[in-house]
């Protein structure tokens, strides 16, 4: 039931997109394009999926060097649905909010994936930013006891998800340089 | 609220453990086996742990308390415990996230009278948290949370459930499953389709009405969208510049909603009643050469553009009264509309809605940028927030990752030079020679108002000058050029000083570049105001005074499409082909920011004297934008120096309402009250000053009825009495000074729950240490007795063999 809309989403879909993220009907059908552009023809969009590698070499996240974690934590088994795509989307818009962008930071920096930001995941989220080895290594050591000695307020050598929170609420660049534009309209 | 935490600590034991060792929460036993704790460590502490705490303490660089991790033997059921932590769970599991958002939707609703930790969108502590779910007894499973976060969900608004969906770090699948689940029955029923022959023709006629009007409704959306025609440009500046140089672009919007805001008010109330009622003509038209454009005399002279083409009379008099001798021309049912008053209210009013608008633009730019106790963590804030995801090009974001590169290395190199602290002698020189390099700036400033000042004198003089037109564009060049030289010298002399603080260098520069041009505005206003007014008596000096604006702003425009020619594109062919340099030039965004700061002031100046000022600037903006944004994409690179983007905002919103639009606001004020208007052109031709207009108004008033009498009452005690304004300025001062306290208060609380923090730390430390070591003493216990009951199973063996034997 229902007609299409626009290629091929009905529009029950996409208002319930559109009171489910933080994006608006146009963006969502922008995203729709592009994804029908890239998974395979003939499928029905709401079955295809993209793998991370399709994903990772999209414009917005070609250059960025943590983009194997974003596809890491947006995804699902490994592939990216349309949904997948769209709930990643939604939280790097510029109207989400800071509590949703704050909890997929902390995950997407949690490195090892043990709840917690230690020691070395600071240190491969420097490396990442540098993409060289021109920091020496105590430059390197320096530089995380000063984020840790900033940031840990328990004093157990590493950020919890709290702290990390109080750390970021104190920045407000925070919410201007987590945003992606995924749409290419 | 408070109720007593019920600790029911259910440890999950290994299966070697059942009931013969004493468990850790029976209480005595505890006592005890921490007493034997605590003599076993202080006995092996001296050989394991202390051992290991001293490497620990050394990498550290503090004398704290650290885990104690001997290596290899970690028990399992310790590692168990610390994996369900609940700092460790939160931000990770589902189940987690689950009952964290059922217990914000029941606060929620009970409303409770114990605040809330925090906001609603920010997270409660953890200990708070999970208070009601997972320390009770019959933990719950998962399907089971869901369901009761389900049920809270449906007792809350559409829009609120909605809201509070969209904000869970849940997947898009999931939160279409808990969507669909708390829909109410009525939602359901709206959903099915009708049944019955007619009831279905209707329910299909109504559906497509309802899509026709949704595509209808997409379609103009997307018109909308594409009526501004900016949105992909900064789209395409922001991934390619980044933030900082889009600040600049957005600032231009922002400066275009101002005049925007303005014009309609000018144009409404001014200049569209003098149009529909034109004054008569005195004398030829002069016939329009195209050098009006640049000198804003000549053909432009007697229209609305400037003062001197507004009546003093009162418009669309009714023939009754021939009061002030005006023409009689009334149209049938038309209102007189008084003139002079309608001139000085309304330019007064703008001038307030604008400052108001400013005033809160700044003010909520301020409270997004800024934070209490902001400047320490400035290494996480670096680390965390300094990539710019919105870069999408492959060179931009090398150009990031060197500026971050340089941010780092500079972060480190000024936390060790705080460390080592500099001598006396050398602190002397740094002042000695910083001292001298503001002194010789200033001393540049102080020279260009004084060149300002003594060429505007001769030019009154000459009198070969006075015939020419084109002789009236020489001032605005001189000024023009002054404004584009002595930024550059200044940073010349600014590459004499120590530089402790690149970003500081950067707002010095600022500060500097403004100071010259306050210095310059400020001499042209004094010579407009004081030596034009007196030079031009019987003419219309009103009219010559917004000429000049007119002059000024233009020069300004030409002479920054000059500098973008030679600045940006012929420096970037001659770096490319003559020095082989694969550099471009960068783009200075103080410079430019400055630059249409400087424009805006000029606008605000001269908006008494020419009306239809603001237009002129709305089409000198938009020229700039497109400009600037060709010449940045062909030509330039983002700057080297690293800029907080959100801050940025802040200071060029104050700059312009500080600097900028108060000293505009002071110029109009004098003009108003002190400065004699013309006599022969204008509103105001026979009054003593302009104000006096509202007095005369307020006087009719007075004699006009007692239905209005409070306005005359309003006037006289509010605005001409000073008690009032004093009373307002007193009640402002008590209010910064309280708001003031409050944010000390708040930095003393900050300090203390740190302390608590640090200290609730230590003690969990201290716990996990205990737990380990407990269990530790366990397994070694268990190791032992497997070893004795082997020895004493192979003498029982032996007896038995021997027995038997």
């Amino acid at each position: 039931m229902g007609q299409c809309l626009r290629y091929q989403m009905h529009w029950e879909d996409l208002e319930e997109y559109q009171a489910l993220t933080f994006l608006t009907r146009n963006e969502i059908l922008c995203i729709h394009d592009t994804f029908l552009k890239l998974c395979p023809p003939g499928k029905y969009y709401k079955e295809a999926t993209l793998t991370m590698d399709q994903v990772s070499s999209l414009p917005a996240l070609r250059v960025n060097p943590f983009r194997d974690r974003i596809c890491r934590v947006f995804s699902h088994k490994g592939v990216f649905s349309f949904e997948d795509v769209l709930g990643m989307a939604s939280v790097f818009s510029e109207q989400a909010c800071p509590s949703l962008k704050i909890e997929y930071a902390f995950r997407i920096y949690d490195f090892n994936e043990n709840g917690f930001i230690d020691e070395e995941d600071l240190q491969k989220i420097i490396l990442r930013l540098l993409n060289s080895d021109d920091m020496s290594e105590d430059m390197l050591m320096d530089l995380t006891n000063h984020v840790l000695s900033e940031s840990d307020l328990d004093n157990d050598n590493m950020l919890s998800f709290s702290e990390f929170e109080h750390a970021m609420a104190k920045s407000p660049d925070f919410m201007n340089s987590f945003r992606i534009h995924f749409w290419g309209c | 609220m408070a109720q007593p935490l019920a600790f029911i600590l259910d440890v999950p034991e290994t299966p070697g453990d059942q009931g013969q060792d004493p468990s850790p929460y029976d209480e005595s036993e505890v006592h005890d086996s921490f007493q034997q704790l605590i003599q076993e460590q202080s006995r092996c502490a001296a050989q394991e742990g202390l051992e290991l705490q001293q490497r620990e303490r050394e990498a550290t660089g503090s004398g704290q308390q650290t885990l104690w991790r001997p290596e290899g033997t970690q028990s399992t059921a310790t590692l168990r415990i610390l994996a369900s932590m609940p700092s460790r769970t939160i931000g990770r599991s589902r189940g987690a996230i689950i009952s964290q958002y059922y217990n914000r939707t029941v606060q929620l609703r009970r409303r409770s009278s114990r605040p809330l930790l925090g906001n609603f969108v920010r997270s409660a502590r953890p200990s708070l948290r999970l208070y009601d779910l997972e320390l009770d007894p019959m933990a719950r499973e998962e399907e089971e949370k869901q369901s009761l976060l389900v049920k809270e969900l449906q007792s809350l608004a559409v829009a609120q459930r909605d809201h509070m969906l969209r904000g869970m770090p849940l997947s898009l699948a999931e939160k279409r499953s808990l969507r669909e689940k708390s829909r109410t029955l009525r939602g359901k029923w709206r959903g099915q389709p009708g049944s019955g022959g007619v009831c279905s023709c209707c329910g299909q006629l109504r559906y497509a009405c309802v899509l026709a009007l949704h595509s209808l409704g997409l379609a103009l959306l997307s018109a909308l969208q594409a009526l501004t025609p900016w949105r992909y440009a900064l789209k395409r500046i922001g991934g390619q510049f980044g933030s900082s140089v889009l600040s600049y672009f957005l600032f231009l919007k922002t400066l275009l909603a101002f005049n925007a805001l303005l014009l309609l008010l000018l144009v409404a109330f001014i200049t569209g009643p003098q149009v529909a009622f034109p004054p008569a003509l005195l004398g030829p038209v002069p016939v329009c050469t195209g050098l009006e454009l640049l000198t804003g005399a000549g053909c432009f002279t007697h229209t609305v553009m400037y003062y001197g083409h507004y009546s003093n009379a009162t418009l669309n008099q009714p023939c009754g009264s021939p009061l002030d001798g005006s023409q009689c021309t009334p149209r049938a049912g038309g209102l007189p509309y008084n003139m002079p008053l309608a001139y000085l209210s309304t330019v007064g009013v703008s001038f307030f809605v604008t400052c108001i608008t400013l005033v809160y633009s700044m003010a909520h730019s301020f409270g997004e940028s800024y934070r209490v106790g902001s400047t320490s963590g400035i290494h996480a804030i670096t680390v965390f927030c300094s990539w710019d995801y919105k870069v999408t090009q492959k060179r931009a974001s090398r150009l990031q990752q060197d500026n971050i590169r340089t941010r780092l290395k500079e972060l480190l190199a000024e936390w060790q030079l705080r460390q080592s602290p500099r001598s006396v002698c050398g602190t002397l020189r740094q002042a000695a020679v910083l001292g001298l390099v503001w002194l010789l700036c200033l001393g540049t400033a102080l020279g260009c108002a004084v060149a300002v000042h003594v060429f505007s004198e001769f030019m009154i003089q000459s009198p070969e000058a006075a015939g020419q037109e084109a002789a009236l564009l020489v001032l605005p060049l001189v000024v023009g050029l002054l404004n584009l030289g002595a930024p550059y010298l200044c940073r010349v002399l600014a590459a004499l000083e120590p530089h402790d603080s690149p970003v500081l260098e950067v707002y010095v520069a600022i500060c500097r570049n403004l100071i010259l041009k306050l210095a310059i505005l400020g001499t042209l206003c004094y010579h407009w105001l004081d030596h034009r007014v007196g030079v031009l008596q019987g003419q219309c000096w009103e009219d010559f005074v917004g000429q000049e604006l007119y002059r000024f702003l233009v020069m300004d425009f030409v002479l920054m499409l000059l500098d973008t020619l030679f600045g940006e594109l012929v420096w970037r062919i001659i770096s490319e082909k003559k020095l082989k340099r694969r550099r471009k030039p960068e783009f200075d965004i103080a410079r430019n920011v400055l630059e249409l700061i400087y424009g805006q002031t000029l606008t605000w100046l001269g908006v008494l004297f020419s009306p239809l000022l603001p237009a002129v600037q709305i089409i000198k903006l938009l020229l700039v934008f497109y400009v600037k944004k060709t010449s940045l994409l062909a030509n330039c690179q983002a700057p080297r120096r690293p800029w907080l983007a959100s801050h940025m905002s802040t200071i060029f919103l104050t700059l312009l309402c500080f600097p900028a639009f108060l000293g505009a606001a002071v110029f109009l004020c004098y003009a108003v009250w002190q400065v004699k208007p013309s006599s022969t052109c204008g509103p105001f031709r026979t009054l003593d000053t302009m104000y006096e207009a509202g007095r005369v108004w307020v006087r009719h008033l007075e004699t006009a009825g007692p239905r209005v009498s409070w306005l005359p009452w309003v006037h006289r005690y509010l605005v001409e009495n000073t008690f009032f304004v004093f009373l307002v300025s007193a009640l402002l001062l008590a209010v910064i000074y309280l708001n003031i306290q409050v944010v000390r208060g708040q930095r003393k609380v900050i300090c203390l729950l740190k302390e608590q923090i640090s200290n609730e730390g230590e003690d969990k430390i201290f716990l996990i240490n205990k737990l380990h070591s407990i269990y530790e003493r366990k397994e070694r216990e268990e190791r032992s007795r497997v070893g004795t009951t082997e020895e004493a199973v192979a003498p029982s063996a032996l007896l038995t063999d021997e027995q038997d034997a």
